[in-house]
């Protein structure tokens, strides 16, 4: 099993080098860097200042020091390998935008992410498990069809326009909930059952949000695999050797149909941290999402790189974690 | 007398026929589909039809017709929902307008109020907060979408059954450096490149599309290269070959034949995709420029404006209705082509 998991990371170096080499070519091809932002605005001042005057708002001399600031200064490949001798320091560098360590963001923004991600989790299984199979054994029942057309829309409807939704209905029309923000602007000064309120109060649209995404994917996953197992030969020899219906479905058909399960958790995982950055812009949501999001836009490519480094090896340890999981309830996979 | 001979398909498409919801869903989506082709003659402020002292106009299509060719004073385009009024006055003169009689780039601007107006006779589903028609919008919007990810599929679908087909008859090395650059591209977050790129090229249609197709190309090759893989190994290729048939022959008469019910099956759900992701980019402004009618940019003002909830409510609606069928339909295909029946022993 050593093994098996030594190749599975090496497997991941190159794939890991691919990815952020590709962004980061990409940062420096697309114009509209930092530098250039940077003298879009001295020219906005200058302009301001003395109309007319012409010329540069910058010397050359200052422009080429900002470029080595910024580490514009030196070929693609090159900064790209200083940027990844940093990255292998624990360095991600230094915000372009606010001139903070983008680690020390990073930090603040991870746990709120992952606060989400990990309740989505932990809900989706301890609901979509159970309503998975009893949706698969009463098959065209009227409680699966009832539960289908829930399952359905959450399925067809994307997180994004149900956020809107409920932000709609239950923050702003019936105002149950607040609109946005992860806390109140007085959750310092709360005691420990009012910080739970006023972050539960918070958390519930998003939270709401992110489970109808993820709910309906899981219990589909867990219904559709339930019933193929179900139907095949096995069961009916276990049937026909005189096992009960329920222990037959408990004992040999569960154990294969987690196995999906299994790989879809470990998939989840990475994306489930990151946080969406639809979500976390519709409810005000300071996590990862946002921050990727917002440092794209505003050209924060040292910032853009480290959330990239963050949810690539998330991804990828995912996926890892997730093959883990599938041998531990798969005897037929062996680590080789 | 039927176009399709093959008994397979035939059964198919009747066990889809005999799935309700898919079926009608299918039926709805294509009547709509149809519809927003000739969208100008159903929602417009130009009329569809116009007899003038004798003279007959189709104004839909073409240029401008001056509002003096009319008898009205000005030489701008003819207001033809004035003329109506008056000519309701005028015998002989008559004009047929379009169901919903507005334009969706038009302000109708209602004297002694500002706008967004609420959803009254006028405008079904109201105006948005610069007095535009939400429902010629929300129609147009929808035009755009759907093309968008036909295209979109389209294009993808053909890249990827290429490159996903050769992965899985090659093999060897094309296959393993392929598989290297899948799981780069699958891992790169596509709507963070979509943003960077169209914040710098002028998102059009065209360059949209094919930032997109850049993106998506690889999930149907992923999926080819299984299915070729599995068809790769059977007997009827074997025996294709041993007949003398080329790699050319056996690729597209015998394999891709043979995945089609792979590409159909994923079909409806690339749509979804597709409409998807542009509404999440017009939403954020990062999609078409406006003042292109899209339910993206339907769904922000709604958000900003949340007092007027008939704004958004609209563009949400008309989603969950668009996604919801084609998701009807994608899980009735994905029935109909599954040769699988479930059925257990109690």
């Amino acid at each position: 099993m050593g093994k098996y998991l030594f190749r599975r990371f090496l497997l991941m170096i190159p794939t890991f080098l691919g990815i952020t080499f590709m962004v980061f070519c990409i940062t420096r091809i697309v114009p509209g860097g930092p530098v250039e932002k940077i003298l879009a605005e001295a020219q906005m001042m200058n302009q301001g200042r003395a109309s007319g005057s012409g010329g540069a708002p910058l010397s050359e001399d200052q422009i080429n020091e900002l470029k080595a600031y910024y580490g514009l200064d030196k070929p693609m490949i090159e900064a790209y390998f200083i940027w990844l001798g940093k990255v292998l320091k624990l360095d991600l560098g230094v915000s372009s935008r606010y001139s903070d360590p983008v680690w020390d963001t990073i930090k603040d923004r991870l746990p709120i992410s992952a606060y989400f991600g990990i309740m989505t989790l932990l809900i989706t299984h301890l609901v979509c498990i159970p309503l998975g199979i009893v949706k698969a054994i009463k098959h065209n029942s009227t409680l699966d069809n009832i539960t289908s057309i829930g399952v359905f829309v959450g399925y067809a409807v994307p997180a994004y326009v149900v956020g809107i939704l409920l932000l709609v209905w239950f923050g702003s029309g019936l105002e149950w909930f607040p609109m946005g923000g992860f806390t109140g602007d007085d959750f310092e000064d709360l005691d420990f059952w009012g910080k739970t309120k006023d972050l539960m109060n918070h958390t519930a649209l998003p939270l709401a949000t992110y489970l109808a995404g993820d709910f309906a994917v899981k219990t589909f996953l867990m219904k559709n695999t339930l019933m193929d197992n179900l139907s095949a030969d096995y069961i009916r020899t276990a049937l026909a050797k005189g096992l009960s219906f329920p222990k037959a479905v408990w004992k040999h058909a569960m154990r294969n149909s987690l196995i999906p399960m299994a790989t879809h958790f470990g998939q989840s995982l990475g994306l489930f941290l990151m946080g969406s950055f639809l979500v976390e812009q519709i409810y005000n949501i300071d996590g990862m999402g946002l921050l990727g999001y917002e440092s794209i836009v505003e050209r924060d490519y040292p910032v853009v790189m480290g959330v990239l480094v963050i949810s690539s090896l998330l991804f990828l340890v995912g996926n890892i974690l997730g093959d883990i999981l599938v041998a531990l309830v798969d005897p037929r996979v062996r680590f080789q | 007398m039927t176009l399709i001979k093959d008994p397979l398909l035939l059964k198919k498409l009747e066990k889809f026929k005999s799935i309700k919801r898919g079926y009608y869903s299918l039926v709805l989506l294509t009547v709509l589909i149809s519809l927003s082709v000739v969208a100008e003659l159903l929602v417009n402020n130009r009329a569809v039809v116009v007899r003038y002292n004798g003279a007959i106009y189709f104004p839909t299509y073409g240029d401008i017709i001056p509002g003096k060719k009319f008898g009205f004073d000005y030489d701008y385009e003819a207001n033809y929902r004035e003329l109506k009024e008056r000519f309701k006055n005028e015998d002989g003169n008559w004009l047929v307008m379009p169901p919903i009689p507005f334009n969706p780039y038009e302000n109708d601007y209602i004297e002694g109020s500002y706008p967004p107006y609420p959803p009254d006779s006028r405008h079904i589903l109201g105006t948005d907060a610069s007095g535009r028609d939400i429902l010629a919008r929300l129609f147009y919007g929808f035009r755009i979408a759907i093309f968008f990810s036909l295209l979109l599929l389209f294009f993808s679908y053909i890249i990827g059954i290429t490159i996903g087909c050769l992965m899985g008859y090659l093999g060897g090395r094309f296959d393993l450096l392929f598989q290297r650059v899948i799981e780069i591209w699958s891992n790169i977050p596509t709507l963070y490149l979509i943003i960077i790129v169209s914040s710098i090229v002028a998102p059009t249609f065209g360059v949209l599309l094919s930032i997109m197709v850049f993106f998506y190309w690889v999930t149907m090759t992923w999926y080819m290269r299984t299915a070729t893989y599995k068809e790769k190994a059977r007997e009827y290729v074997l025996s294709a070959r041993a007949l003398g048939a080329g790699h050319r022959r056996v690729i597209f008469s015998h394999i891709i034949p043979n995945t089609i019910s792979v590409i159909v099956t994923f079909v409806p759900f690339t749509v979804v995709a597709g409409i998807t992701t542009l509404t999440a980019l017009d939403y954020l402004g990062f999609g078409l420029p406006p003042p292109t009618p899209s339910w993206g940019a339907l769904l922000r003002e709604g958000t900003a404006n949340l007092g007027q909830q008939w704004i958004v409510m609209s563009a949400v609606s008309a989603m969950i209705l668009i996604l919801v069928m084609v998701t009807f339909i994608g899980e009735a295909v994905r029935e109909a082509f599954d040769p699988k029946k479930f059925s257990f022993y109690e």
